[in-house]
This record gives structure tokens, sequence and C-alpha cells, in this order.
């Protein structure tokens, strides 16, 4: 398994740059550890001996783990971040370090010491971020799971375009110690896979509590692929409408392939009703004025002492970041509140919401903007300010073969629910069974 | 913001940005204003909406 991922890897990531690091020697050593564990009868679960990736935030001891920065090129950690010790520990085998946008913000960028990756459907266009290396290292099949972080969409973005299952679980589910921060209280670690099992198997294997992590969840971890199992008829699913026909208003590809997937859990036994928030610029507002606070306390040294180590777009994005107030950010956290109790409520007599996860099918990579992400305001950005599992699930394909996708959000906690019903979904439909064609 | 404004406040932050970036920073200045504009109601908040959800103290 490990050696038909690294070949395949030499064979297609010189055009991808999904990898910054390929960890072959560790890997196959791992790999005949695993077999020879399994061969006596120790079998650590589904993960066991199943080569993975991890987003180059996240902290793996020994090998370099730099953020995708120059900033950090040399950056050697001593121990894993807690979750890829969680991963290992289910016999999961490291294959590499993924690309990343720099810092999980800035990017594409082609100004770092290692290019963007490129998305498997079309070498032209846009992995999505920041999980970029994840969603194109996942769909190219170079790995069979990787992971992700999630600030304001980072990973359902890539999934989206990607074509992939990827959730953000509920904040604290997944302690975010060893993983390079972007913003503390937006920050959320979690899984990017080829279905909503896999990310479920991931999950499982992530999620538990860390006293080193102030925000780490002290709760029993469900079994989330158990959950899968279980019956979506009856759901009660609301649907977010306004957020993509007039906020941020999908192309025609995008709505009809998200009111196709209403029709069919419809079909499965769900009830799905419209559901009006505040406008998605408000709950945007609020996530990137605390993103790009936190982000920038978080740099603040480095800026002031090495602002052109940084590539441009990630410090340019900085530099706005530095003109924000402190009451600014008391009013974003005093409106944070506000919209976590209207999306509770709004929730009361729901299971879960739908929604879009981006507008658009992949758009070309060279059309991203540096000041993009504040162009439109994101569909992922609410479900960062409130905590909420949010899952990208894919719904089809545009005419030329790009992802279209539709994202599932639950109430927090209820990361099962969100995965039932994308596992249910994807059962019931045929979008996984096409892949990027690669030659 | 004007540039000049601009200029001012990378100062205070101590930021080296380059010349050929900063026109492309004030233009797109207004972005993050009208984000920040989009906070503060028109009508006013109430004063119940504050942040101490944020702070914890642990029990023991």
């Amino acid at each position: 398994m490990v050696d038909s991922r690294l070949d395949r890897i030499a064979r297609l990531d010189g055009r991808l740059h999904s990898f910054i690091r390929v960890l072959a020697d560790a890997a196959r050593h791992e790999a005949r550890a695993s077999e020879a564990e399994i061969a006596a009868g120790t079998y650590r679960g589904p993960l066991h001996g199943i080569p993975i990736g991890l987003k180059d935030i996240y902290e793996t001891a020994g090998v370099v783990t730099t953020g995708h920065s120059k900033v950090m090129q040399d950056h050697v950690p001593q121990k894993d971040a807690f979750s890829v010790q969680r991963l290992r520990d289910a016999g999961a085998i490291v294959l590499g370090k993924l690309a990343t946008h720099e810092f999980a913000f800035g990017g594409p960028s082609f100004d770092l010491p290692w290019p963007p990756a490129r998305n498997p459907w079309d070498l032209s266009r846009f992995t999505g971020g920041s999980s970029s290396g994840t969603g194109a290292a996942v769909a190219a099949g170079l790995v069979l799971g990787g992971t992700g972080s999630d600030t304001g969409g980072s990973i359902r973005g890539p999934a989206a375009f990607c074509g992939l299952a990827g959730i953000k679980p509920t904040y604290g589910l997944i302690s975010r110690m060893g993983i390079l921060p972007l913003a503390f209280s937006l920050d959320h670690a979690g899984p990017l896979a080829w279905t909503a099992e896999d990310c479920a198997i991931m999950l499982q294997a992530m999620a538990g509590h860390d006293a080193a992590d102030p925000a780490s969840a002290n709760r029993p971890v469900r079994d989330y692929r158990a959950a899968l199992q279980r019956d979506v008829n009856g759901l009660r699913l609301g649907l977010v409408r306004h957020f993509y026909e007039r906020d941020n208003e999908a192309n025609a590809a995008t709505c009809d392939a998200i009111a196709a997937a209403a029709r069919t859990l419809e079909g499965l036994g769900c009830s799905v009703r419209e559901v009006t928030l505040s406008p998605l610029a408000d709950w945007v507002a609020c996530g990137v004025v605390i993103m790009l606070c936190e982000a920038y306390a978080i740099h603040e040294a480095n800026l002031r002492r090495r602002f052109t180590d940084y590539g441009e777009m990630f410090r340019d994005r900085m530099a706005l970041a530095g003109l924000i107030t402190g009451a600014d950010y008391v009013q974003a956290l005093r409106r944070r509140r506000e919209l976590i109790d209207e999306l509770d409520r709004a929730m009361e007599g729901l299971d879960l919401l739908l929604t879009a996860a981006a507008p658009t099918e992949a758009p070309p990579i060279d059309a991203v903007g540096k000041f993009s992400t504040f162009e439109r305001p994101l569909l992922t950005m609410p479900f960062n300010v409130t905590g909420s599992p949010a899952m990208s699930v894919r719904c089809g394909y545009t005419d030329s073969g790009l992802p279209l996708s539709f994202q599932i959000v639950g109430k927090r906690f209820d990361d099962a629910t969100v995965l039932r019903l994308a596992h249910a979904y994807e059962q019931a439909t045929p979008w996984r069974d096409r892949r990027p064609a690669l030659q | 913001m004007t540039r000049a404004e601009l200029d001012a406040a990378l100062a205070r932050l101590g930021l080296a940005v380059p010349e050929g970036e900063r026109d492309q920073i004030v233009a797109a200045a207004h972005l993050i204003e009208n984000m920040v504009a989009r906070l503060r109601p028109v009508s006013g908040r109430n004063v119940a909406a504050e942040p101490a959800h944020v702070v914890y103290f642990p029990e023991e």
C-alpha cells in the first residue's frame, strides 16, 4: 500500500505540488512494522497501515514543519502534535507533509519556498485553501486521507473544489496543540478523505480530550463510524438558501446541484424547510475581524522583525489586520455571542442545516487575488463563528467535469449526525465513482 | 483610508511594507472597514451582548 502511494507520488506530484516533504524511508519502516504487528494479531483498527498526509502546520517530531513559509523553514519540532500522535496510535502511516497556504492563510502564493498545490481535476484550477495540499493529495489518490485545519473554511473549501468529503468538527473536539495557529478561537483541526466514512474513521482517531489545549472538550468520543449505519429517515433539515442565492450568489450549476441534493435527501425520508438567518456578511464580518486580530497577534513580532520574509499575500493581509482596533475586536466578540444564540434558536426543531460550501466550482488558480478572501463573504465562516460541526460533501459535477458541493451543518457535539447524513447521501448518489483523470 | 494615513499607521505598527504594496493595501482597506462598520449596529446593541463567555476560569 505504501509503496503504491509512493510510486504514485513520484509519478504525479511533480505536477500537483501537493507534498512539501515526502517521508519515504520512514513510511516504509512504519509499514513494515505495521505488517509485523498485524501478522502477529495486533490490529489497531481501520487506520492500521493506512497512508495519510499531514498539512504542514501539524508539528511532526523530528520533521521540519514549515507552515509553508520561509519564516519557519528550519523549524523542527521535538514532538508530534496531539492529534498526530493519536493518528499514529491508531496505526496510520505518515507519508509526508502537505502543502498549505502560508500559515493557513496566505495563498495561493507563488513567492514562497514551495509552489502552491494544483487541483487534480484540472491543473490550472485552484485547490481551495488553506488545506490545499491535503485536498490535492487525497483527490489524486496519493494518500487515503489527510489532515487539514479550518479557521474560516480551510477544510471545506479544498474539499469542495477537490471533490472530497471534509469535516470541520465541533470546536474543541480535536486538540489544537502542536498545530501552528492562525486564530485561537476559530481554528479547528479535521480530516479530508474520499468519503464521509473515511472522515469518520479519521475523526474517531483524532478526537479526544487534551489537557494541554484549554479549549479541548472533555467528553467521551463517540463511535462516529458506527453512527453512520443509523437511518436518516425523519431527520429535519433547514436550508439556508439566501446565503448562496442572495448573499454570495452561487452560479446556476451550484444552485441546481444543491437543489437536487435536497431532493435526494427528501427521498431518503428527510424533511427540508427554509431557514432565514442574519445576512452572510454579518457572520463573515464577525469572523474575519476576529481571525485577523488573533492572527496578527500571533505573528506580530515576526511581522515587525522580518516582514518581507513572509509571502506577499500573507503579509499584506496582516498589514490590513494591524489596522483593526481593540474596540473593533471586542465588538466582534459581542456580535459573536449574538450570532451563536441566533443559530442555536434557528436550529430548534431541526437536526441539521444545509447550504452551499462554495459559490462555484474551482476557479482558475491565477484568478485568486491577494484580497479575494475579503471580497465575497465566505459561505463557510458562519460555522467557525459558532463552533458548529460543518462538512462539505460532493453533489455533482459541472459540464466540464469539475466537482460541485454542498455543506451540512450540525449542532455542536452532534458531529455524528452530520457524518450520518453525508454518508447516506453518498450511498444514494454516484458522485464518488468518478476520479480525476490524471495521466 | 488615504495613503498618508496608511503610512502613518504602518509606521506606528513597525511594519516595513514595501512601497509597491502600499497602494494595493490602501485600495483594499475599505473591505475591512466595511466589515468593521457592520459590527456596530446603528440602533445600538443590547449591553447584555457581551463577551464574558470567552473568559473561562477553571473550577479547580
